[in-house]
């Protein structure tokens, strides 16, 4: 029949809308339920997600040392060469000439945060931080040099 | 003697003629409809001036809210923006002129023949007063011309859904 | 005793000491407009960061929290951005229309002040039509977005106007017709008389379920005529960048802004003035002691509660429903809140000759 129809779908529209409208009000009248983050009043307490990529950093320990082989699959692995790996010689302890890592450049302006040089590093020498307020007023600052200086290759890391 | 009153008066009548000649002479279209609009205000600012608030804003919601809304819609339809007319042929200007001053002529005519009655003598009617003329079938009543101008609004809407029925596809 | 009416009336009798009739008249004149002018700009702040305030919270979010205590300077901040920023006009724009729209989106908002009564014995002109006279005007509010739409001669305002047009002139029909439900009952087109007719119970209460049917279709129908989100086709972002004043910056856009706010108040003015009594106090029947403590409360915050509840409830719309796509708007005006606005007038009329009403 149409106009039983007709009625229904009036009242089901009311009654629709009636509960979106309770919904909301209830949200405001609960305003101390708040969801979002108040960033920078909250910055001590802040927790960020434990996948949160902020920048590419590499370890070192107490000794000073780091597990880069130099093998340049970060390197070859990034889709926007942000990665620039410099070689020196070494010196081992039995007189051989090694091949070592002197600067392992990092290019922050470049980066896109996709996580595929860490996928890709064989030894686990680089990690993703999770900082995030990367803003400085010169931009070669964002140029970074991920290996400390003086720093050497951890014992056993091939 | 210039009271405040005159002087509204005049301005709303140079308002009301300005516009109206802007309206005929600019060339583009939408200017026209608009200044035809403010013509049209004009008009209702006049009643309100004589006190005759319900058919001021009788005025301003047939003509203003009604007609030139639908005037602008048909533009805004059938017209590019940024447009201007093609200027008219001088023939087409005079006799156009000439239909305007017949029409003058006959309404002036009329105004100075009429013996008006004084203001004073007649009472503003009220809503109640116009909407029992409005449905009185006695003498004085105008039952009869508000129905038979309703039959012509029938008439007009019987017309529109003929013209919308006729492109509809016969096939099935 | 201060109110509103005391003061008027003892301005005019100080001025009509100090000066002559005309002087007075055209003194009282300037001060009506300043008084409009300032209400205009004080509105124009407090229902912004009401806007504001409402949605984040609707939103469970804080909202604007950083100028003044608690953000409530915020809107201050933003007329100051925009007071200095460039007002552009197109190259390819109507000039004279284009800078003439905003200013008649103002001057029909500041006719509509006109017939409200914000106070007891506190209204501009009391005109004997005041209810058709609003009507009247604020079908005048689609000009000036047609004017706005074709003057800046680009499509996406084209469209925005277009659809506004279609919109307000469909949705004035179920406006009308529940605001004429009141007027049956009453009796009478004038403001004053309205308000008075409601001393012993608003109308939305004295008129059973008939006129809380007609007090729904009115905010419905007022909400899709101030072209208000869920019915903000006119101006719908996501489609059409900013419909009408796409091509607006600066001030002239402010005056649009304010325009919209303003008519939001006007037309919650008049659904309080209409359905909720205007400044009328709460009465219940034979409470007298009752009775006595409402009265104490001032005629004026009773009008601009009653209006800021109203305008609260039509931000609530906002922030809660989707936008209504074109077919379904004129749908729900064709549809559904035309005849059922007609048969409720109907019954309203049944019932005022009958005096079901209390």
């Amino acid at each position: 029949m149409f106009i039983t129809k007709y009625i229904k779908d009036v009242y089901n529209g009311v009654k629709s809308l009636l509960v979106g409208m309770k919904r909301t009000l209830y949200y405001f009248t609960h305003h101390k339920e708040i969801i979002t983050q108040q960033y920078p009043d909250n910055r001590d307490t802040l927790v960020l997600p434990e996948r949160f990529k902020g920048e590419v950093v590499m370890p070192h320990d107490e000794n000073n040392e780091h597990r880069c082989t130099g093998c340049q699959a970060c390197e070859l692995a990034c889709p926007n060469g942000t990665i620039k790996v410099i070689f020196k010689n070494e010196l081992n302890a039995e007189g051989k000439k090694k091949k070592a890592i002197d600067k392992l450049v990092y290019h922050l302006e470049l980066c896109t945060m996709c996580n595929l040089c860490i996928e890709a590093c064989p030894s686990d020498a680089i990690k993703m931080a999770q900082t995030f307020e990367h803003s400085v007023f010169d931009r070669n600052e964002l140029t970074k040099i991920l290996n400390n200086p003086g720093s050497k290759i951890m014992d056993g890391v091939e | 003697m210039i009271t405040g009153s005159t002087i509204i008066f005049y301005l709303l009548a140079a308002l009301t003629l300005t516009c109206a000649l802007l309206s005929v002479s600019t060339r583009q279209i939408f200017r026209a409809a608009i200044y035809l609009l403010f013509s049209l205000i004009g008009i209702a600012g006049i009643y309100f001036w004589l006190q005759y608030e319900f058919i001021a804003a009788v005025q301003i919601v047939v003509y203003v809210g009604g007609i030139v809304v639908l005037i602008i819609f048909s533009i805004f339809l059938t017209q590019q923006a940024g447009e201007k007319l093609a200027k008219q042929k001088l023939d087409r200007k005079i006799f156009s002129a000439l239909a305007v001053f017949c029409g003058f002529a006959l309404t002036m005519l009329q105004v100075y023949q009429h013996n008006f009655n004084n203001a004073a003598t007649t009472s503003a009617p009220t809503v109640a007063d116009i909407g029992r003329k409005m449905l009185n079938v006695d003498q004085e009543g105008y039952a009869l011309p508000f129905e038979v101008i309703s039959m012509l609004l029938l008439a007009a809407m019987v017309g529109c859904i003929v013209i919308a029925l006729r492109s509809k596809p016969e096939t099935k | 005793m201060w109110s509103f009416s005391n003061i008027a009336n003892n301005l005019h009798e100080w001025l009509s000491n100090t000066f002559n009739p005309t002087m007075t008249l055209i003194i009282e004149m300037v001060l009506a407009g300043v008084a409009v002018i300032g209400l205009f700009a004080a509105l124009g702040l407090v229902l912004v960061i009401m806007e504001r305030k409402v949605s984040a919270w609707m939103q469970i979010r804080l909202g604007p929290n950083r100028v003044g205590p608690k953000g409530m300077l915020q809107s201050l901040a933003d007329t100051l951005k925009l007071l200095v920023k460039e007002g552009l006009t197109p190259n390819g724009a109507d000039k004279f229309l284009f800078n003439l729209a905003p200013f008649i989106a103002m001057i029909v908002a500041m006719l509509l002040m006109a017939p409200i009564a914000f106070a007891k014995d506190f209204q501009l002109w009391d005109l004997n039509i005041g209810v058709l006279y609003v009507s009247a005007v604020s079908s005048l509010m689609v000009i000036s977005i047609l004017m706005a739409g074709w003057s800046s001669n680009n499509k996406y305002s084209l469209m925005g106007a277009m659809r506004s047009g279609a919109q307000i002139v469909s949705y004035e029909l179920s406006a009308g017709l529940s605001v004429l439900a009141v007027v049956v009952m009453t009796g009478s087109l004038q403001v004053s008389d309205i308000i008075h007719s409601q001393a012993d119970g608003w109308w939305i209460f004295k008129g059973h379920i008939p006129m809380v049917i007609a007090f729904v279709t009115f905010i419905i129908a007022v909400t899709a005529e101030t072209n208000r989100a869920p019915f903000d086709l006119a101006e719908a972002e996501s489609e059409l960048t900013a419909g009408f004043h796409t091509e607006y910056s600066g001030m002239k856009f402010a005056l649009f802004f304010l325009a919209e706010y303003v008519n939001v108040f006007i037309v919650c003015a008049i659904g309080a003035t209409l359905f909720l009594g205007g400044w009328m106090p709460f009465h219940i029947g034979n409470w007298t002691a009752f009775n006595h403590v409402m009265d104490y409360i001032p005629s004026s915050i009773w009008f601009f509660g009653k209006t800021f509840f109203l305008i609260f409830v039509i931000m609530w719309f906002r922030w809660t429903f989707p936008r209504l796509r074109i077919d379904q708007l004129l749908n729900l005006e064709w549809k559904y809140l035309l005849p059922i606005s007609m048969i409720n007038l109907l019954i309203v009329t049944a019932m005022a000759i009958l005096k079901w009403h209390f």
